[in-house]
């Protein structure tokens, strides 16, 4: 029930699968800080409840949260990008190959890096509007490509290291109280926030996702909107790459492996549909928190520190909350399927 | 005398307030062709979907072969004998022939061994016995509309189908082909099984059809044996009733010309050599029979189908129109025919589908100004007395009227030169439909220039201020306004010289 | 014969590949090291078959590779607590069976998308085997390799037995009805419901036999060599997709055969000791793959460009 009253305001907010994701946010943070020991290991605080700690959670967050702000413009269009981790690891390695055996300097060799970020968004644009290909297939093959071309040009072995301070300044340092990264983080999804819910361009992304035709019988122009949230998708990967590898002090050919699926995790958690049309910059926010949380406090577990599997765990764990989201999110079609077929044939104008 | 092979009595149908079927008896007899006729909307399709099993009807009774049915489901009227041969064919696009007629008869057992050579022979001697000349190894996809449809009279002959339906099954074969099929449905009939036969044609029903039942306005009007009639007859029964609709009167002299076609065609669609114009003001009609051209030639003006014939020509400037977008900024508007799919977006809000196409206007720099968008909603909802429970519901929860208006108002904001109605009351309930009528009138007399699609002749008749008639893709005639309903009906058969 | 055009051009590309390396690097045709790349690729071949039928469907699982470590490990595991190599064998296939049709409930029964799905199962198996085993060997019992059979009969016996499978896939795919429910469901669904086919069981029987293959394939693997690595799934989805694609199944579905993924294969196959024998390091071969899955889907593209102009 839509209404203007306030009352029904704050049930709508609260009872939104925004609201509900805040809860189980909530939920879990709370858990981990209840079960996260405070152990001194080696004389190191390990506490999960710690500001140090709460502080890694958004640096580590910072890469994949960039690459779910980028999925989901696209998946809002119900596209798919496949390829983003591994252009982020592509553009990371041609990042440290242009500073360091082009000699160009930080700011320059950063600027190649968006380009080619660009370029490889533009390649998966140009597939998928102009040949009209499906996307799942042209980003399963450039996921590869890019991947290949990381290895193929350190030829799996090189690791480009010995960056400058004030580069890893960016990665590790903190500015006005908060990790620099997420300055930039939160720059990014200021902008994808206003781009998908304040401008019209966000309003045709949706468009399309419910009814492509639809959009193009409404005099919208398809081809190009598809094509911008792909190129999008491949600058905001390479600039996940310069984040990573400034968190990290290096550039490998694995940078970002795997990325995608928590990437896409977030963004379904936080309750943009696949099919598309439906979805929102604050849930893939609130569920890149989520999965940020879970795999931080997973390491602080007494028990998983025994394993030392947190990161399979986690692995694991997200594996499993993809597939739970997205029953979660068919089942009301099926409930509402099964009603409606227990009711007289629906209204229909003859033909 | 053998029981009918079909038996309809009283079946009488609703959608949404509009009654599609009142009461309509209808039968069968085995070895015989029963022609159906009646303009659109008269109810056939209707009819067709209550005998295929695919609606029920709210009261009447159905009996096949003598046996009442209470309840029938599209399997159990297969299983019954009945086979309907549609326009658009259910076929495979993938597979070849063989295969698809193979999948639709035989068993859908898993384990079973395939006999390529006996699908083959099977599919050529269906085939053969309609006089077919398709090969049984040609991909489905290779084939046209009626090549297809051919397939699909193969499956339903395959079937042993003893009631056989087909829709305007004539409507895009060549005369060979016609010839070809009357000699199916002749064997067909020979074999004691009785076909169903929707057509235009006065010419085949005369030819093929041993009886004929004209349907009007959902209601049957009258059964005949063929020989006990003639065109005039038929075309009256069709048409001829009391004009119990005021249709808004013409209140204004048309001005310049605003658009103008010179033998305008595609080679995508069957569209060719279209000539006419469209004066500021008025309303031009485009009548004809479903297949004629008319949305073919709208999508053509709204730059969906580029033209690659002829020139189109906007207040006297030629243009070409290879895109929406383009057709837009030319103030061009079409509210298209299919509101579910293409006219409305059900799943957004009634002010997000107003302001779709005027992004530009309304919101400057792309920034979304959601009290502006609030209040160009609200004043269309007025304007058009839309029925809904504010801007935000969304489009699926209206009814067909005023999901047509929403349609309508997306339109109206773009302030266009030239609007593109089709069928724009169709499925819409008479309260609505005359309010849509005001509409379009007043529109007009604002300096519009209205093209309106319909299917609706009294509509036609009533509305326009000038009638374009076309058929099979091309203008058939052009006339004033207050034409002789027989006459339009005629020149869209195609009987008339 | 236009229907076979695509996999006739395949065959052509791969013919031109094999006349290269005849005149260029004629130590690619002794017979050893050929039989030894045949019996490397024999369970590829395995599971590729069951990737062209998923394919076919309108389908795709990329969860593959994590079900054959899973497979492969689980064997492995049996097999050194001593189980006789025919009940390893079963459980094997058993296990991929398993996994497959937890592919198959989610896609076939909830309609979710398979991409999505089978990422989430990608990495959940994969993550989970390397909990569990930390990338740990399994040591196999002396008697499992080759079936203790001599290193040679045990590679023509694989080899024989793949190409076999093969053959089967290629006559049930064209002569069994349930063959060609696959290609009905993949072509259109609503079609294949009108024609009296269940889509959904059709899909979930895909999933269940790509997984069971899969499993067949691992004990493949396993038994030619005395350990399990447990990252020897690595890579083989995307490797059997190319194989796939490049062979001509479209991956719209309805479309294509396992010959000309066996075409698409070998293609794939002489691809890296053709890199070895020009010189060309190893480490371009995950973007040669990549490119060439590009390049034939943008060849189909355009092709199917043309054809609806």
């Amino acid at each position: 029930m839509r209404t203007a009253s306030n009352t029904s305001a704050w049930k709508s907010a609260v009872f939104s699968h925004e609201g509900i994701l805040f809860l189980v946010l909530v939920a879990e943070w709370v858990f981990f800080y209840h079960f996260g020991t405070t152990v001194n290991r080696h004389d190191v605080v390990v506490g999960f409840g710690t500001i140090d700690r709460q502080f890694d959670i958004l640096r580590h967050s910072c890469e994949i949260g960039l690459l779910a702000l980028a999925l989901t413009p696209i998946i809002l269009t119900a596209g798919i990008d496949l390829s983003v981790g591994s252009l982020l690891g592509l553009c990371a390695i041609l990042f440290g190959m242009l500073w360091h055996d082009a000699g160009l300097s930080i700011p320059v060799a950063a600027a190649g890096a968006l380009a080619v970020g660009a370029l490889g968004g533009g390649l998966n644009a140009v597939l998928i509007t102009w040949l009209r290909l499906p996307p799942l297939i042209v980003t399963l093959g450039t996921y590869s490509l890019f991947r290949g071309l990381a290895e193929a040009i350190t030829r799996g072995a090189v690791t480009y290291t010995d960056f400058p301070a004030s580069f890893l300044f960016l990665g590790q340092e903190r500015w006005c109280g908060l990790p620099t990264q997420a300055w930039i983080f939160l720059a990014v999804a200021v902008l994808i926030g206003l781009l998908v819910h304040r401008t019209t361009f966000g309003r045709s992304f949706r468009t399309i996702g419910f009814s492509p035709e639809g959009a193009r019988y409404a005099g919208l122009p398809v081809g190009r909107r598809l094509a911008l949230v792909y190129l999008i998708a491949g600058v905001v990967s390479a600039l996940a790459g310069l984040i990573y590898t400034s968190r990290l002090g290096q550039a490998k050919a694995d940078a970002g492996t795997g990325y995608e699926l928590f990437a896409i995790t977030a963004v379904v958690l936080g309750g943009t549909s696949i099919f598309g049309g439906v979805g929102s910059v604050t849930g893939t926010l609130l569920g890149v928190a989520a999965i940020a949380v879970l795999k931080n406090g997973l390491a602080c577990l007494p028990v998983v520190m025994r394993m030392n599997g947190a990161e399979e765990l986690s692995g694991m764990l997200t594996g499993a909350l993809l597939l739970l989201a997205l029953t979660g999110s068919v089942l009301p079609k099926y409930l509402s399927n099964w009603r409606a077929s227990h009711h007289s044939a629906r209204p229909q104008p003859p033909t | 005398m053998s029981a009918p092979l079909l038996e309809l009595r009283r079946i009488t149908k609703s959608y949404a307030g509009v009654h599609a079927l009142r009461g309509v008896d209808f039968d069968l007899q085995p070895g015989e062709v029963h022609a159906l006729l009646g303009e659109n909307g008269a109810g056939k399709s209707t009819l067709i979907r209550v005998v295929t099993g695919a609606h029920q009807p709210d009261r009447g009774s159905i009996a096949i072969a003598g046996q009442r049915v209470t309840h029938l489901t599209p399997s159990a009227a297969q299983q019954l004998g009945v086979a309907c041969i549609y326009q658009q064919p259910a076929l495979f696009p993938d597979l070849t022939v063989a295969e698809n007629i193979a999948l639709r008869l035989e068993p859908s057992t898993g384990l079973r061994l395939v006999h390529w050579s006996a699908r083959r022979e099977r599919a050529r001697s269906l085939l053969a016995r309609i006089g077919a000349s398709i090969s049984p190894e040609t991909e489905v996809r290779a084939l046209s509309m009626p090549e297809q449809q051919l397939v699909e009279i193969a499956c339903a002959l395959g079937a042993g189908a003893r009631i056989v339906i087909m829709d305007e099954p004539t409507a895009s074969l060549t005369q060979k082909e016609q010839h070809l099929l009357f000699a199916v449905v002749r064997d067909l009939r020979a074999s004691g099984v009785g076909v169903i036969y929707i057509s235009h044609r006065l010419d085949e029903i005369f030819a093929l059809a041993d009886r004929v039942t004209v349907l009007r306005d959902g209601e049957s009007v009258g059964t005949s044996p063929v020989g006990e009639i003639n065109e005039a007859g038929l075309i009256r029964m069709m048409v001829g009733r009391e004009v119990t609709q005021i249709y808004p009167p013409a209140e204004t002299e048309p001005g310049d010309t605003v658009l103008s076609l010179k033998g305008v065609g595609s080679s995508a669609c069957p569209v060719h050599d279209v000539t006419f114009d469209v004066r500021a003001g008025e309303v031009f009609g485009l009548a004809g029979l479903v297949g004629a051209g008319r949305t073919e030639l709208a999508r053509i003006l709204f730059g969906l189908t580029p033209a690659d014939r002829g020139e189109i020509r906007l207040n006297g400037q030629p243009v070409t129109l290879r895109s929406p977008q383009e057709a837009v900024a030319h103030g061009i508007a079409y509210v298209p025919e299919d509101r579910r799919r293409h006219g409305v977006v059900l799943e957004m809000p009634i002010a997000q589908n107003m302001s779709m196409a005027v992004h530009r206007r309304i919101f400057p720099g792309t920034w979304l100004r959601f009290g502006t968008e609030r209040r160009h909603a609200l004043d269309f909802i007025r304007d058009l007395a839309v029925k809904a429970y504010g801007p935000d519901a969304p489009g699926g929860s209206l009814s067909g009227g005023n999901q047509q208006k929403v349609s309508l108002a997306r339109w109206l904001a773009t302030k266009p030169k030239l609007l593109i109605l089709d069928e724009p009351t169709q499925g819409v309930d008479v309260g609505a439909k005359s309010e849509i009528h005001k509409i379009v009138r007043r529109l007009a007399k604002q300096g519009l220039a209205v093209l309106l699609i319909s299917s609706d002749l009294p509509e036609v008749l009533g509305m326009s201020d000038r009638i374009g008639i076309m058929r099979g893709g091309t203008m058939a005639a052009v006339l004033p306004g207050k034409a002789d309903a027989q006459e339009v009906m005629a020149l869209a058969l195609g009987t008339a010289k | 014969m236009n229907r076979y055009f695509r996999e006739l051009s395949v065959a052509g590309a791969l013919g031109l590949l094999l006349a290269m390396l005849a005149v260029v690097a004629p130590a690619f045709y002794q017979p050893q090291p050929l039989l030894s790349l045949a019996t490397r690729e024999a369970p590829t071949l395995v599971v590729a078959c069951g990737m062209a039928l998923v394919i076919i469907c309108r389908q795709i699982d990329i969860s593959v590779g994590s079900q054959f470590s899973v497979c492969s490990v689980g064997a492995g595991l049996l097999a050194a607590h001593g189980w006789p190599a025919g009940l390893v064998l079963l459980a094997s296939v058993s296990i991929g069976a398993l996994l497959g049709a937890f592919n198959g409930v989610l896609v076939a029964g909830l309609r979710l998308p398979s991409i999505v799905v089978t990422l989430a199962t990608l990495v959940s198996l994969r993550q989970g085997l390397n909990l569990v085993r930390q990338g740990e060997f399994v040591n196999l019992p002396d008697g499992l390799q080759w079936f203790g059979l001599s290193q040679t009969d045990g590679q023509w016996t694989l080899v024989a037995f793949a190409l076999g499978l093969l053959l089967v896939f290629a006559v049930a795919l064209r002569y069994l009805s349930a063959g060609r429910f696959v290609y009905a469901v993949g072509t259109d669904t609503e079609a294949a419901r009108l024609a009296g086919i269940n889509p959904q069981r059709v899909t979930f029987a895909v999933f269940v036999l790509m997984g069971a293959l899969t499993g067949l394939a691992a004990m493949m693997n396993i038994i030619q060599s005395p350990q399990v690595q447990p990252l020897s799934g690595n890579g083989l989805e995307l490797k059997v997709i190319a194989a796939v694609v490049v062979g001509g199944v479209a991956i719209s579905g309805g479309r294509g055969s396992v010959w000309g993924m066996f075409a698409g294969l070998l293609l794939l196959a002489c691809v890296s000791p053709t890199l070895t024998h020009l010189h060309i390091e190893a480490y371009w071969e995950k973007a040669i793959q990549g490119a060439i899955i590009l390049l034939a889907v943008v060849a189909d593209g355009l092709r199917s460009r043309k054809e609806n102009r």
